[in-house]
């Protein structure tokens, strides 16, 4: 009897504690700062914007990125010579001109007037000499610094101009120095604050923002430079999030604690396109996707079977059910972004031509295996089902792997054995906007191991074409070159050519002027509070 | 208290050789990984040549003895070596990261202890009643929520539609709270379970009527003379948990981009950076070995029949 009571009374009790502590947490929690404090401030410039990302940064070493997310955020420190724009037509930014000689073997720079590095170091032809002979150190890695092994010599004529040697003719070139890869940094940061040549922690340019803060796993800060050579950015400071959870950086925007993300979850586009107050940019980016078929195997040999797996997808139907729209389907084996491009033709679902093709080849029924790595790219694994739901709907048996990306980057970029995989889903993003770095897929100088032209296509007339536009200085022939090539290697049918994938950002409508590159990357860098 | 003394040094003596087990096996099992950290790293564009000039920078050209004998001396150094990945050293890049860690499964732990050790009492000393079986629905639903959909829903609730907490990061005072109680639901739906089970066993000793029977307060019964007494098997449940809360911190990180170590193991193990996956996994397995000792000692100080 007496316990029931007691016992009571301690529920009670303990009830109460609980209502305590709720209510402590909800006081502690009334008290935070309101949540729109990153929005503007308006007039004059002043306060944070700022981006939710994905991806811890590796290094902020220009010459040692390798992901476009984070040369997006060096890209605010550190500036190139060069821009591309939508068109791939090259511009100016640290140089003011740039000029190929008739014999395609010098490129002269005339330099801006008046820029300088954040530590006060002067912008001039001998930086641009240190950092150009800096990407093509053999001490140096350097993982996207092919393009720059054409470089022969440079040298600083004056102050302002700077006289490059290739080894041999580069139409790519010019593109290439638009990459984060080439950005300038000042030279005497090199060896100063925490900074070694083979360890460059803290980069210091020529850019709008400075270097602030780069807590692990949680932010990177920049500060607006004051004695910027170019246009003054709204402000003050840039915070980059750094949240790998897509649905997190969502809710982060809907709850009005960051200005802008990039990557939310396709699945909820739909959804944050009808939400008044958010922007929803579906960028084209540059990046496609496709399924690379071994063109060694005895049965994918045959071009005719070839084309018969291109017919049998519906790839529309993909883009529209499981991508949620974000992708453009391909009519050319490369993004319509690059140099180069022309509109090549497409493989219509056709499942009948399909088993028709099939048929002829003798490869009714055949089984083939499907590898794809998955969230590497957007949906990948799930495509892949798609994809592989419509080649068995023509009468062929595939098998489905899935696998974490480093095991699966050693498994097609594996010499070619009985062990290559039959089919694999892959992505190829150039780094600049040039035909000749797509078409690097579709030459035997890049077969496994060599390269990534995992389907190991081969065809001496591609290859005769593709020497030839090396070498072309002119633009115009060099482009009809490379829309010959596309026609030949778009029926020959090497991939099964899927899509080309969006680059989705999405902003609060409370900010403007922020739009994209076709090189994945956000244009933020002006971002400015609405009115 | 000698003979514990004695215990405690035997146990770091077996602590040392285990580590040492873990050092060889987590050695071998990356190195069966497939992928070839130089290509990972140096990335999709780069040629041959410069694949194998860094497989050489790092190492990776020696013997599998050459290159644990490198690994094992720096570690006996405290030289954990360098990251492949951000080229910073390994130790450093493990101190940044651990702490974040460190609170939030302490911070998860307590909240597990304080509401489960609550819960499961009230549940057993309400047996049978509604009270009861409403706290065992609720245990049954923290064991069984994903992680995932645990936190992104907390998120919407308390950041998305009511604006009261960040959503992510670790910059604000309250940014803990999502993660930690995400993180403890789990264990608090097992400790009050395994209260409860142990509590409702010393409930039905002699002691106990004898304790009530003398007149001391209901209070005191179930406190000092019940829980006192259940207190063994709640206390290793308590310390396996935040041994797994260290593990199992990582899709928590995620979710709320919090920035522990769990993240930067998985980062590392998708980027085939051997060094960092090493260190932290040494790291790990001493922080186990530690807190087991901890645990052998409290044992002693709740039950002093315990002898080492």
């Amino acid at each position: 009897m007496n316990t029931t009571t007691t016992a009571r009374r301690r529920t009670s009790r303990t009830r109460s504690l609980a209502a305590a502590a709720a209510l402590a947490l909800l006081v502690g929690a009334c008290s935070v700062e309101d949540p729109e404090a990153p929005a503007a401030d308006g007039e004059g410039g002043g306060g944070t914007f700022s981006i939710a990302v994905g991806i811890d940064p590796d290094t902020f070493d220009p010459a040692g990125q390798t992901t476009t997310t984070v040369q997006n955020m060096v890209d605010y420190v550190v500036e190139t010579l060069v821009t591309v724009d939508d068109e791939g037509t090259v511009g100016p930014r640290l140089a003011e001109t740039f000029e190929t000689s008739e014999d395609g073997l010098t490129v002269t720079l005339g330099l801006v007037e008046g820029a300088q590095f954040h530590d006060g170091t002067p912008f001039n032809a001998e930086a641009v000499k240190f950092n150009l002979e800096r990407i093509i150190d053999p001490a140096l890695t350097v993982p996207l610094g092919s393009p720059f092994e054409v470089i022969q010599s440079v040298t600083a004529v004056d102050e302002s101009t700077v006289e490059i040697t290739l080894s041999r003719p580069s139409p790519g070139f010019l593109s290439a120095l638009s990459v984060t890869t080439a950005g300038m940094i000042s030279p005497a940061s090199v060896e100063a604050e925490g900074n070694t040549n083979l360890n460059y922690q803290n980069p210091v340019g020529t850019g709008p923002y400075t270097f602030e803060d780069y807590t692990a796993g949680e932010s990177v800060t920049v500060q607006k430079f004051a004695d910027y050579w170019g246009e003054e950015p709204h402000y003050d400071t840039v915070s980059f999030r750094i949240v790998p959870e897509a649905a997190t950086r969502e809710s982060l925007l809907l709850a009005g604690q960051v200005d802008m993300i990039i990557l939310p979850p396709v699945s909820d586009i739909e959804a944050l396109q009808d939400n008044d107050e958010v922007e929803v940019l579906l960028a084209p980016s540059d990046r496609t996707i496709f399924i690379a078929l071994d063109n060694n195997d005895p049965l994918l040999s045959n071009p005719q079977v070839r084309q018969a797996l291109n017919y049998a997808v519906d790839k529309q139907a993909i883009v529209d059910s499981v991508l949620f729209g974000a992708a453009e389907v391909m009519d050319a084996p490369m993004a319509p972004s690059l140099f180069g491009y022309c509109e090549t033709g497409s493989y219509d679902h056709d499942p009948d031509r399909a088993r028709q093709l099939l048929a002829d080849a003798g490869a009714e029924g055949a089984t083939l295996d499907l590898l794809t790595p998955s969230g590497r790219y957007v949906q990948d694994a799930q495509a892949a089902e798609a994809i592989a739901g419509y080649l068995r709907e023509v009468g062929l048996t595939v098998n489905v792997t899935t696998s974490d990306f480093p095991s699966f980057l050693a498994r097609v970029n594996a010499p070619p054995s009985p062990e290559t995989v039959d089919m694999h889903l892959l992505g190829w993003a150039p780094a600049y906007l040039d035909a000749d770095f797509q078409m690097q897929m579709f030459r035997q100088a890049t077969h496994p191991p060599a390269g990534l032209g995992t389907a190991f296509y081969t065809n001496p007339e591609v290859e005769e074409i593709l020497t030839r536009a090396d070498v072309e200085i002119d633009p115009d022939t060099r482009e009809q070159l490379y829309c010959d090539a596309s026609e030949i290697i778009w029926d020959d049918a090497p991939w099964i050519f899927l899509w080309t994938q969006s680059f989705p950002i999405v902003h609060s409508t409370d900010v403007e002027g922020i739009g994209s590159t076709p090189t994945e990357k956000f244009d933020a860098i002006y971002a400015r509070p609405v009115g | 208290m000698k003979g514990t003394a004695a215990h405690i040094v035997r146990t770091l003596l077996l602590s040392l050789i285990t580590l040492f087990g873990v050092s060889v096996l987590i050695f071998l099992m990356l190195r069966v990984l497939p992928g070839d950290p130089a290509r990972v790293l140096a990335g999709l564009n780069a040629s041959e040549e410069q694949v194998a000039r860094l497989r050489e920078q790092l190492g990776l050209d020696q013997s599998l003895l050459g290159q644990y004998w490198s690994f094992i001396t720096g570690v006996l150094t405290g030289d954990l070596g360098e990251s492949a990945r951000t080229s910073r050293p390994v130790s450093s890049e493990i101190a940044v990261r651990l702490p974040a860690t460190l609170i939030l499964a302490v911070t998860a732990t307590v909240i597990g202890s304080v509401v489960g050790i609550t819960a499961g009492v009230i549940a057993a000393v309400r047996r049978g009643s509604f009270l009861d079986h409403a706290i065992s629905s609720v245990a049954m639903m923290g064991v069984s929520m994903p992680v995932y959909w645990l936190g992104l829903l907390l998120i919407l609730l308390f950041a998305v539609t009511l604006g009261w907490l960040p959503a992510a990061g670790s910059g604000e005072p309250l940014s803990i709270v999502l993660p930690a109680v995400t993180l403890a639901a789990f264990s608090t739906a097992l400790v009050s379970r395994m209260t409860r089970a142990s509590m409702l066993e010393v409930l039905g000793q002699d002691y106990i009527r004898t304790a009530e029977a003398k007149g001391a307060a209901p209070r005191t019964v179930i406190i000092k003379h019940g829980l006192r007494n259940a207190f063994i098997p709640i206390l290793t449940v308590i310390s396996l948990q935040f041994g797994a809360l260290l593990g199992g911190a990582v899709l928590t990180e995620t979710v709320f981009g919090w920035p522990g170590i769990g993240r930067l193991l998985v980062d590392s193990i998708g980027a085939r950076d051997f060094a960092v996956v090493q260190g932290i996994v040494l790291v790990y397995a001493a922080v186990f070995i530690l807190l087991n000792v901890i645990v052998d000692v409290l044992y002693v100080v709740v039950d002093p029949r315990i002898r080492y």
